[in-house]
């Protein structure tokens, strides 16, 4: 069971000592209540307290870095088997899979596709994360050789595939330093595949069809030394997978079974489905998922699925606050103003652009609130409007003076015209139906 | 912690269902559609038709899109769509009838009407205009969509509303509204997963089947922007990742509109009931 932050205040040494990183001891109970703080930071525990904030504090799934340097990533850490009952933390790894029987060209076309493709949505940049290599040829040489290549070409995130321990140490030769991520440790290899990871600071994956048989193998890993190990259920059906990512996701976050722990791994290879298994992955708790084929429609939905599954319900993306530009406006175009939550943002500039008018979006900071929550809390004010209004500019941009609020602002319209002076015009509640408030607007029924 | 029987939600006794949307205007569609399938979308009857025989779909839910209209009044031909529809296709019909208020009465008694005897599930009453709808399937044994905007408690009040109604609780089907992927759709997710939780948890206000449909999908854009080449297939993956997660979620009844997408589904579907190699 999990303690509370005054229990766990008992048992720390209440020296205030700041070695742990916090300002306080109290605070640092707090952090480890929450499972945001490792009990090895304080010196002072004593043994037998460590013990017991050891297996109730640390987060339920381990934490752990993937890679170094600038896209290096975090996964683990996780604590609910829903994102309303808290949030999902660190997103997913998506890492293509390459072959070392790959030709030259493929090598660099899938290293390069890695490093470079970017979208960015809500300001943010979605990319996918690494590179999986395959021993495909089962030679030591062959596989050292192609991680050689893909180490000079670029610098990302590596898994290394083989269950043969002498062709993955071809391979660390050369990327050792980078602390890539190991497939895998069996029941048949596991001694030497901990002796690689001690050796190289690698996290190693586990791969274990039967779940009943992984806390064992994890155990003498542990024993062995191992500190950062991945789970691989070595599923190949969409209904293996929730089923087997959810009972282990479940046994982890309430302290069931603490050998089950760890991130999971996600092979989308192994089953029939090239999208199917991806978006589940995404849903249902994977750490790693190695994507073999990959389609650009594909690769666009799954970094969109994967952005909004990992925002926060709490803190929803919120966009820029400003002007925004729809088509090609002039000086006679509509203004459109409303909140900076981006989901109101996103639906309004997508039904403004079919509307096929071009025309201006004025973003107000509403903290991220939606409009009726906004004027519900008193954060859409007229003071606010008034000011975003005026740092854009927008007096001298258009010519008309007319700001289009949403319906569901209705009930400030009357004191943002008395603050701004501009007209105020109450546009329709539901942004799908801007289309058809625009075509009034231009016949001139709106008045 | 409620220990929730997740795995149930994928039986080969109760799996979920794929309704085929499709209207009888395309003039009120997107244009995606037209493009791709221009044959089908003209013959709403030949649309449902195929929607059954070629692509698979388990149901068909016809919006009638012609009551957009400016003034429509022709409730007659309301019926004789219905009766076309139901000649071409013996699916469970899910009926879309007007989404303006001053017209839902006419629209929807003709609608029961239509379908009587077929137990139909009519769409879509809210909380602000519900009666109508609930009237028409009352008065002809129809179910109905009960649609409420992202949000639990708002999902519950409404139903708590159509039962004061008369409606059974066996006649109502919950739509929490989904947003296409990218827009808004991590919100309808959980809220599916929220509705679906408090039900098993002993809810009885929220112990019906949700059905979801994120209707701006297809307008996207993320679609309307793909290059020609890859927007077709742009387009089926944003449907099929909506609809899927949302079933994943709990939706018992997810709506699309291209039969690629029908075609993945179902083969998802099946690969999610099939029996677990061990049992857990």
């Amino acid at each position: 069971m999990a303690l509370k932050a005054l229990d766990i205040y008992k048992l720390l040494p209440k020296k205030n000592c700041k070695e742990c990183g916090d300002p306080t001891c109290l605070t640092f109970a707090m952090k480890l209540a929450s499972g945001k703080a490792d009990p090895d930071k304080c010196p002072y525990l004593d043994p037998q307290a460590k013990e017991v904030l050891g297996s109730s504090t640390k987060p339920p799934v381990k934490p752990m870095r993937i890679g170094v340097g600038e896209r290096s990533f975090r996964i683990g850490e996780e604590s609910c088997l829903y994102r309303h009952e808290k949030t999902f933390y660190h997103a997913p790894g998506f890492f293509l899979a390459l072959k070392d029987s790959s030709g030259e060209s493929q090598i660099s076309t899938i290293a390069n596709r890695v490093e470079k493709d970017l979208l960015v949505r809500a300001g943010q940049d979605l990319r996918l994360n690494g590179v999986a290599i395959i021993s495909d040829s089962k030679n030591p040489e062959t596989f050292g050789s192609v991680v050689k290549k893909v180490e000079e070409l670029v610098s990302l995130p590596e898994i290394l595939i083989s269950n043969d321990p002498k062709i993955v140490e071809a391979g660390l030769t050369y990327c050792g330093s980078y602390h890539p991520v190991i497939h895998a440790a069996t029941r048949e290899n596991y001694p030497e595949m901990c002796r690689l990871a001690l050796k190289f600071g690698c996290r190693l994956i586990i791969s274990e069809g039967d779940i009943t048989k992984i806390p064992e193998l994890v155990n003498e890993c542990v024993k062995i030394g191992v500190p950062d190990l991945i789970l691989d259920p070595c599923v190949d059906n969409l209904s293996d997978c929730l089923k087997k990512f959810t009972v282990i996701r479940k046994k982890a976050v309430t302290r069931e079974d603490a050998s089950l722990g760890y991130p999971l791994y996600l092979d989308t290879g192994r089953f029939k489905d090239r999208s199917g298994s991806l978006y589940l992955g995404i849903l249902k708790y994977a750490s790693l998922i190695v994507i073999h084929d990959l389609p650009e429609p594909v690769e666009k939905a799954a970094l969109t699925l994967r952005q909004g599954i990992y925002t926060d319900p709490q803190r929803p993306i919120q966009m820029e606050p400003g002007l925004y530009k729809i088509g090609e406006p002039g000086k006679d175009s509509p203004v459109f103003m409303t909140v900076n939550f981006s989901l109101t943002f996103f639906t309004l500039q997508g039904y403004l652009e079919s509307s096929g008018v071009s025309c201006y979006m004025l973003i107000v900071d509403t903290e991220g609130l939606s409009v009726l929550t906004a004027v519900a809390a008193g954060k859409l004010t007229d003071t606010l409007v008034n000011e975003t209004l005026k740092k854009a500019d927008l007096a001298n941009i258009v010519s008309h003076h007319t700001l289009i609020i949403p319906g569901y602002a209705a009930p400030i319209s009357g004191k943002l015209e008395d603050e701004t002076g501009w007209k105020i015009l109450v546009g329709p509640r539901d942004a799908a139906e801007v289309g058809t408030f625009l075509e009034s607007l231009q016949s001139g029924e709106t008045k | 912690m409620v220990d929730l029987p997740i795995f149930l939600f994928f039986s080969e006794k109760n799996p979920p269902r794929i309704a085929l949307e499709i209207c009888d205007d395309i003039a009120f569609w997107p244009g995606l559609l037209k493009d791709n399938l221009p044959d089908i979308t003209a013959d709403v009857s030949e649309w449902a038709k195929k929607g059954e025989m070629e692509w698979g779909a388990d149901l068909i839910r016809v919006y009638l899109t012609s009551t957009k209209k400016k003034h429509f009044s022709d409730f007659p031909g309301i019926k004789k769509v219905i009766d076309e529809i139901l000649s071409g296709t013996t699916l469970p019909l899910i009926i879309e009838g007007s989404d303006s208020p001053e017209i839902d009465s006419d629209v929807f008694l003709n609608c029961g009407e239509a379908g009587s005897g077929e137990r139909l599930l009519l769409g879509t009453a809210e909380a602000d205009r519900y009666r109508s709808v609930a009237a028409a399937a009352i008065a002809y044994n129809h179910a109905v969509i009960a649609q409420s905007p992202i949000d639990i408690n708002l999902a519950k009040q409404l139903n708590i509303l159509l039962r004061e109604t008369g409606m059974p609780d066996n006649s109502i089907i919950i739509d929490s509204y989904t947003g296409a992927l990218g827009y808004g759709f991590e919100y309808s997710y959980s809220t599916i997963e929220r509705i679906r939780y408090a039900a098993l948890k002993g809810d009885d206000d929220l112990a019906m089947p949700i059905i979801s449909s994120a209707p701006d999908t297809l307008g996207v854009r993320e679609v309307r922007e793909s290059p020609p080449e890859t927007k077709y297939e742009t387009a089926i993956q944003w449907e099929f990742g909506t609809a899927l997660s949302s079933l994943v979620a709990g939706a018992s009844i997810v709506c699309v509109r291209l039969p690629e997408t029908i075609k993945l589904l179902k083969t998802a579907i099946i690969d999610l009931s099939s029996p677990s190699v061990e049992d857990i």
